[in-house]
């Protein structure tokens, strides 16, 4: 066993023996990568100029009003490209590059993932390639679209459940293919090491920031920290620099889909039993078989499975807290903060949003929360409008 | 001793190379998967591997996964395996058989409990594409102390220094995947092929097998001085569905690689 893989007992490489060696060069290079000052110095450099951080902690005056404690919004969404997700693949790419590596592959679900990926190979230069669920690429078309105007070639998957998950799994043997010259940019939290801790490394930016601008407005950290979690990208960028700083509570918000007890949920933590999946041995939705089960929510980006192992082993270390929403109260959110603070979040950030009104309750006027809304809604707006439509959404 | 060992000593003895077949349990249904395996015991297959069908098989190319597809949504699982595993076994059929299997299915089975009925049905080996050499620790210290089952090991043509660690405790023999990826590319090996085959070869104390991408005896021919036999699996699974399972087509299939192989 690999000690440094592992998160307690969650993590590890659960890989094809042509991969291991390529896991090792990987997680080599990005350790020289990350400790070269030039090297960050690029990474900090196109965050600013070409991602447009940082980004803003905004007081969300009318919903701490409302609800009786101070929120703050991490605006996530207002990065290029329109999510956190392109913190992490200018990050990735750059180390692909840095690595002699000429084209990138990246899985899709809703396509915010490939979109940042296709976005970043453009603008260095590579050829790239994007694996999506045909199940998806029907209902994120417009991303498709996007992909592709940005030039990336995006391959339908048509085995399994046709969704995130098969995406990955062709992903992942086209990667044990080509990997001599081809980089995996992973999206999520999730895979063998070191993609967790690389994708936790570029995404940190969320908190770092975070942390100093409460500080210099309140003075002090916040009490909450919240943020959802799919395969848990945002969150664990969110929360990387407050780990440490136990006064400040951690929470992660898991989709509840339908509702736990109807099976037709996305949330990995409810039930924990562990399971290996993507090359990685962390919580997952699995049948009595071991089958993996698909994942349900009206957000396509929390439609996972699983859930990154350094979150299992938060939450069983109880650092973090992790609870669930259902698609109607993530939708009720996200109409609230449109009608209240003129925001449209992703209906994945609406999840966090929702929570932080239920745990506002407990709170006073003097706390505060930094809630990360990871990205826009822009996106969701057919789903939104089907939803709202009564007609039920393409799930 | 173990039956993967014991036979493949007589071969040794025999100066016979190895021919191996993968075949999804369950697929169509149990019933024909114990006839093929009969059939193939008697037309001369060395050693069987049967392949777990799994939701996210991702060391498998096309036509296994929609093998696996297949079979699971025939009901096909770990435990009914295992009775048919048993079956097979109380019907005195003695010709090893391996278990091909991703490891989430023996995690939520509980890793003890799996060892154990092993033991009982009779499972000589395990293949576990996605357990490579450094994660196996729990499973190999519980299958230690018996003969009964054995995890082969996996190599792959960029495996280099690797190879004389994955190969210390080896038993059985060493499964060398002909290519990078998945099962089932057709012919196509790695261009490095020949120089792997050699330096496994030169370092292994055990029998070194072939597999990925193989259809017929011709396929192995240029490497068939080095290695000790081949693997078919996909193109298998192809023969079998265009022939309705006829149990006869691969009786001959098997009879006819293996007098091939051996020629």
């Amino acid at each position: 066993m690999n000690e440094k893989a592992y998160y307690g007992q969650f993590g590890g490489q659960y890989v094809s023996e042509s991969l291991m060696n390529t896991l090792d060069e990987l997680d080599a290079a990005f350790e020289e990568a990350i400790r070269d000052p030039k090297f960050m110095e690029q990474y900090h450099y196109y965050l600013k100029q070409y991602v447009g951080r940082e980004t803003p902690l905004y007081f969300a005056e009318r919903l701490s009003e409302k609800y009786g404690t101070k929120i703050y919004l991490k605006r996530e969404d207002l990065n290029h490209t329109g999510a956190h997700k392109i913190n992490n693949v200018i990050g990735q790419i750059l180390l692909a590059r840095r690595m002699g590596k000429t084209r990138v592959i990246a899985e899709t679900g809703a396509g915010q993932h490939g979109v940042a990926t296709a976005t970043g190979a453009a603008l260095f230069n590579m050829e790239c390639t994007v694996y999506m669920g045909k199940e998806d690429i029907e209902r994120q078309k417009l991303n498709v679209m996007r992909m592709e105007m940005l030039g990336a070639k995006v391959v339908s998957v048509e085995s399994g459940s046709n969704t995130l998950k098969d995406a990955t799994n062709e992903a992942i043997r086209t990667w044990a293919k080509t990997a001599e010259d081809t980089f995996y940019v992973i999206g999520s939290a999730v895979g063998p090491y070191p993609y967790p801790k690389m994708v936790k490394e570029f995404q940190s930016v969320i908190s770092r920031e975070a942390k100093r601008q409460h500080l210099e407005v309140e003075g002090k950290n916040p009490d909450v920290v919240m943020a959802c979690v799919g395969g848990g990208s945002n969150s664990i960028g969110m929360f990387a620099d407050f780990i440490d700083e136990k006064d400040v509570e951690l929470i992660g918000v898991e989709a509840a889909g339908l509702g736990i007890e109807t099976g037709k949920h996305a949330s990995a933590m409810a039930l924990g039993e562990p399971g290996v999946l993507h090359g990685m041995k962390s919580y997952l939705l699995q049948d009595t078989d071991g089958n993996i089960q698909l994942a349900h929510s009206i957000s396509a980006g929390l439609d996972y499975p699983g859930v990154g192992p350094e979150h299992a082993y938060l939450r069983d270390t109880g650092r973090a807290k992790y609870v669930a929403i259902t698609d109607t109260e993530a939708m009720d959110a996200l109409m609230e903060l449109c009608k209240l603070e003129g925001i449209i979040p992703a209906i994945e950030s609406a999840h966090a949003v929702a929570y932080a009104f239920k745990k506002a309750k407990e709170m006073t006027r003097d706390q505060s929360m930094i809630i990360c809304l990871s990205g826009r809604g822009d996106k969701d707006v057919n789903t939104i409008s089907d939803y709202l439509a009564g007609k039920g959404y393409l799930n | 001793m173990n039956r993967i060992e014991t036979a493949l000593a007589v071969l040794q003895e025999k100066k016979e190379k190895a021919f191996i077949t993968y075949i999804t349990a369950g697929l169509p249904d149990y019933d024909k998967t114990k006839e093929l395996i009969c059939a193939q015991e008697k037309a001369g297959t060395d050693i069987i591997e049967l392949g777990i069908p799994f939701s996210d098989p991702v060391a498998d190319g096309p036509v296994i996964q929609a093998a696996s597809y297949d079979a699971i949504k025939n009901g096909a699982n770990l435990e009914k395996t295992f009775d048919c595993m048993r079956e097979l076994r109380a019907a005195q059929v003695e010709i090893p058989i391996v278990f091909m299997m991703y490891y989430n299915t023996v995690l939520h089975y509980g890793v003890e409990k799996f060892v154990s009925m092993c033991h009982t049905c009779g499972v000589d080996g395990l293949i576990i594409p996605d357990l490579p050499f450094e994660e196996q620790g729990e499973l190999a210290a519980l299958l230690e102390g018996s003969d009964d089952t054995i995890l082969i090991e996996l190599v792959s043509p960029v495996s280099g220094a690797r190879v004389p660690k994955i190969l210390e405790h080896a038993r059985g023999f060493v499964y060398c995947v002909s290519s990078m990826g998945v099962t089932g590319q057709e012919g196509s090996f790695h261009r490095e092929v020949i120089n792997y085959l050699t330096s496994v070869k030169s370092v292994s104390k055990i029998p070194v097998m072939m597999g990925f991408g193989i259809r017929t005896a011709e396929d192995v021919r240029p490497m068939k001085d080095i290695i000790d036999g081949a693997i078919v699996g996909s193109h298998f699974i192809n023969l079998m569905r265009d022939s309705d399972f006829s149990a006869e087509a691969a009786a001959d299939y098997c009879s006819t690689f293996k007098k091939e192989l051996n020629f």
